[in-house]
């Protein structure tokens, strides 16, 4: 490769990252098909060291590569000095990424699937108005480096994403679900299913006084927690000194009950590949387990800052360098079987969906938000769905106190896979009317 | 290129077909605490085609490579095939138009030195960290953006359009034990370089902010009258109103059109609400949006009273209305939809004095962290924001959030302030897949009364 060379002569280290996609997808919006749309992406990134000093830059057009290498030459000029070095190769995990069922499914099937799905929501909500994307791609990764690492695969994304609209006067409700895999399964259907009950669960509506009340999170709704979590565990927040949790690994700070893990070594699954972007391995870590604080998650760059190893955790887009994300995030599966869970709660709140998730200060671990989609549990019972409730609180100290976490895990959003999980009690704050 | 645009498009079988390249170098200097994350510059080129059949749906291609724009057409009209609608789909008439628009930068920021510009944000950045020990760090960034636009359409529409922009953002991060508490403040517009000088007052703002909320009380949840600064205000109406009315929501949906049927009252008679993509260097200002349509003034609320709404072409035609050139696209990836320009609270005739004083328990919520609307329901959160006791501005508390239903929200504005101002604030909002769109907000002060603010128990 041209580039390569080029660089060979002008730097101490670099890395160049080919990023190659092709996508298909068909987009019903009001229970009808409106757009297909094909999409071909081409891309490359550049890294490079040069007197110690780490330059970047980027480009979509590949005749611009001349360009390229002088924009980061020029970047490596006013760069920091980072003892970073891009690894020789080194094995790999043998992760599934790549199904060609799904890059083979044609477009009408792709239709077909569209037209199931919102027939299976009017089936059940004939009100309601549902939008359909369905999407599948191939995408080539090859990363190179002055190491002689060569890391490259392929995978075969296929996401689902289903929402349904259903208006009554002033009350609208809005439900979305979201299935992302690189694997072909049968049953498709799956995340609608899991909308429809969600959609026949919210028929009812009831009214929930404010007060102290058990609140449990069903694994989409526990992102609200999870999310903090996340950025608390990140290498960079680490580094910076923002992350509450910075200087405190192999200290209890949350309940024996939650365990978190990364891990993208998982077949199928979209946080999962190989390598990372930097071409690091993948691997499965353990970031706190039975409470205690294990491991925070790490890029090249971060980790050579902080004096560790890089988890496998360096995430980029096209046009920024690499930092640290999750691959897959897991919170551990409990002991207690979910409906013995709701049978313990007498009065409390089910928390499905926030709005707003993510705002705020929640470095600081603390959150509030209004729940977009929320239930109320009544002698162990799903009685009804509840409006303008909203829930605040910081999870350093909530999570030091967890009831039970449930046997069944479920995957939310493309790369979570999260449990039931109650807290004895939380503030609720309830609006009437 | 023109030939090869206007060859491609006579090629196509479609009803109708749109051509729109776009090339953009962008600069980055970023800063986390002292370190520099990254000085770079970024090359991104590229183009989509849009076809219609009427009796079929949107055929899209997207793409970097643009040698072969008879292909990328050919294939867009392959998918437009895909769908078979009973219903036409129409497109409002839009005037054939054939312009060039040049960038007027008074100092251009493509003619600064990478040097120069890290030098600017470097400045900014020692503000931050040494403004005080409590200070851990800063996440510190200019950016700017210089896109070449070129839309063409088979009705005859060709027209290129330069898109300046220029961001400053300056974040303190400040950390006492266990509280970690975060201030920013933020420049954007299409200007030059000149724009993004001298803000070091901005940087000591943040810094100084962060460390006060490290000695903040978390607000007492529960209903309180609130006064909104104008930062908050434009977020809240862009968020909790303007999203409603992107006519997408409602153009297919007859119990949404119910909801947003024009002279429904939405706030008391002082409420005026309008979008404008016209006004010069806005962050959501473009003489033309995505469909080649003119930008312009629309009023959205006048009086109190729905008086109008956001259109793409599609939307417009099937309403029978008439287009408003909000039809927008964050890059040559995405096809345009209904999105809105710079939006406002028009200004009222209260003084912040008189807004204040006959409150005895209140909020003042200012700044923006962001936010989130369902339709009916909303969710924003201030930066930073003060008790109210007795008339008067009292402590400096943290977290609050204020959520609520749209329209009893919006009739619940029972002042609105004589102080106007347009926000240059960066960041930008998400649709969709499509985040983040350069928009503006404008307003002054406003009163709500009864908002729902989640927090502590008292």
């Amino acid at each position: 490769m041209d580039i390569l060379k080029q660089l060979q002569q002008r730097a101490e280290q670099f890395e160049v990252v080919h990023l190659q996609n092709e996508s298909t997808q068909v987009k019903f919006e009001s229970n009808r098909l409106k757009t297909s749309q094909v999409e071909e992406t081409k891309g490359i990134a550049v890294r490079v060291v040069k007197q110690g000093r780490l330059g970047f830059a980027a480009s979509s057009d590949a005749s611009a590569t001349e360009q390229l290498v002088k924009n980061a030459l020029e970047s490596a000029r006013y760069g920091d000095l980072v003892p970073i070095s891009f690894p020789a190769a080194q094995t790999a995990p043998t992760v599934k990424t790549f199904d060609a069922t799904i890059t083979d499914l044609p477009i009408p099937r792709l239709v077909e699937i569209g037209k199931e799905i919102v027939a299976y929501i009017l089936q059940i909500e004939p009100e309601a108005r549902v939008d359909v994307s369905l999407k599948r791609g191939i995408q080539h990764v090859a990363l190179h480096n002055q190491a002689g690492n060569a890391a490259s695969y392929q995978s075969s994304p296929l996401s689902i994403s289903v929402q349904a609209n259903k208006i009554q006067g002033d009350d609208v409700l809005i439900l979305f679900d979201f299935t992302g895999t690189t694997v072909w399964h049968e049953d498709y259907l799956a995340g609608t299913r899991r909308l429809g009950e969600k959609l026949k669960l919210a028929r009812r509506l009831t009214t929930l006084s404010s007060g102290n009340w058990p609140v449990l999170f069903s694994p989409n709704g526990l992102l609200m927690l999870g999310l903090p979590l996340q950025q608390g565990l990140n290498g960079k927040n680490v580094f910076t000194g923002i992350s509450p949790m910075k200087g405190k690994l192999g200290e209890q700070l949350f309940s024996d009950k939650l365990t978190v893990i990364d891990d993208g070594t998982l077949d199928g699954k979209f946080g999962s590949a190989p390598y990372d972007d930097e071409g690091v391995p993948h691997r499965r870590t353990a970031l706190i387990e039975r409470g205690v604080l294990k491991n925070f998650f790490y890029d090249l760059k971060t980790a050579a800052q902080s004096g560790a190893a890089s988890t496998g955790n360096g995430s980029r887009a096209l046009f920024a360098p690499p930092s640290p994300a999750p691959t897959n995030l897991l919170i551990g599966a409990g002991d207690t079987p979910l409906a013995d869970i709701l049978a313990s709660v007498n009065q409390g709140v089910l928390v499905e969906d926030v709005l707003g998730l993510g705002q705020g200060n929640i470095i600081s671990g603390a959150f509030s938000n209004p729940l977009s989609l929320a239930f109320k549990i009544e002698k162990g019972e799903i009685v009804g769905r509840v409006k303008n409730v909203s829930l605040a609180g910081n999870i350093y100290t909530l999570l030091k106190n967890v009831a039970a976490v449930s046997r069944e895990t479920e995957w939310v959003y493309s790369n979570l896979n999260l449990p039931y999980l109650l807290l004895p009690e939380m503030n609720v704050v309830a609006k009437a009317g | 290129m023109r030939e090869k645009i206007l060859a491609a498009l006579k090629s196509s079988q479609a009803d109708y077909t749109e051509i729109r390249l776009e090339e953009r170098e962008a600069t980055t200097v970023a800063y986390r605490g002292k370190d520099l994350e990254t000085a770079s510059v970024a090359i991104d080129a590229g183009g989509i085609v849009r076809c219609l059949c009427k009796d079929g749906g949107w055929g899209i291609a997207t793409f970097n490579d643009r040698d072969d724009l008879i292909a990328k057409v050919e294939q867009a009209y392959q998918c437009a095939t895909v769908a078979h609608s009973d219903e036409p789909i129409e497109l409002a008439p839009v005037p054939v138009r054939e312009e060039r628009i040049a960038a007027n930068l008074q100092r251009d920021f493509r003619d600064i030195s990478l040097a120069d510009k890290k030098a600017l944000i470097e400045g900014y950045n020692q503000i931050l960290l040494k403004h005080s020990d409590k200070i851990v760090s800063t996440n510190c960034a200019y950016s700017d953006s210089f896109s070449r636009i070129t839309f063409a359409s088979s009705e005859g529409t060709f027209i290129e359009e330069e898109r300046p922009m220029v961001t400053v953002f300056t974040s303190a991060i400040a950390r006492d034990g266990d509280n970690v508490q975060t201030a920013y403040e933020t420049r954007s517009g299409q200007f030059g370089f000149e724009f993004v000088m001298g803000q070091e007052e901005k940087a000591r703002t943040a810094a100084q902010r962060a460390v006060d909320l490290l000695r903040a009380e978390s607000v007492v949840g529960g209903q309180y009258p609130v006064i909104v600064n104008q930062e908050l205000a434009g977020v809240f109406i862009h968020e909790a109103f303007g999203h409603l009315s992107e006519a997408d929501f409602v153009y297919e949906n007859p119990k949404a059109r119910e909801m947003m049927v024009l002279g429904r009252r939405f706030g008391q008679d002082i409420l005026n609400v309008f979008d404008d993509g016209v006004l010069p260097g806005l962050r959501g200002t473009h003489k033309y949006d995505d469909e080649g349509m003119p930008t312009g003034r629309t009023a959205l609320i006048k009086n109190g009273i729905l008086v109008g709404r956001l259109h793409s072409r599609q939307t417009a035609a099937k309403m029978g209305e008439q287009p408003t050139g909000n039809a927008r696209a964050i890059t040559y990836r995405f096809p345009p939809i209904v999105r809105m320009t710079n939006t406002a609270i028009e200004p009222g005739a209260t003084s912040f004095e008189d807004m204040i004083k006959d409150i005895k328990l209140g909020v003042y919520a200012c700044g923006a962290y962001g936010g989130q609307t369902e339709l009916e329901n909303f969710s924003f959160s201030s930066a930073y924001a003060y008790m109210i006791r007795d008339g008067k501005i009292a402590e400096l508390v943290k977290d609050v959030i204020l959520a609520g239903n749209l329209f009893t929200t919006l009739l619940n504005i029972d002042a609105i302030g004589d102080d106007f101002q347009w926000m240059h604030r960066g960041g930008g909002c998400g649709k969709g897949a499509q985040y983040p769109l350069p928009v503006t907000f404008g307003a002054p002060h406003i009163r709500i009364q009864n908002v729902v603010i989640g927090g502590k128990k008292a």
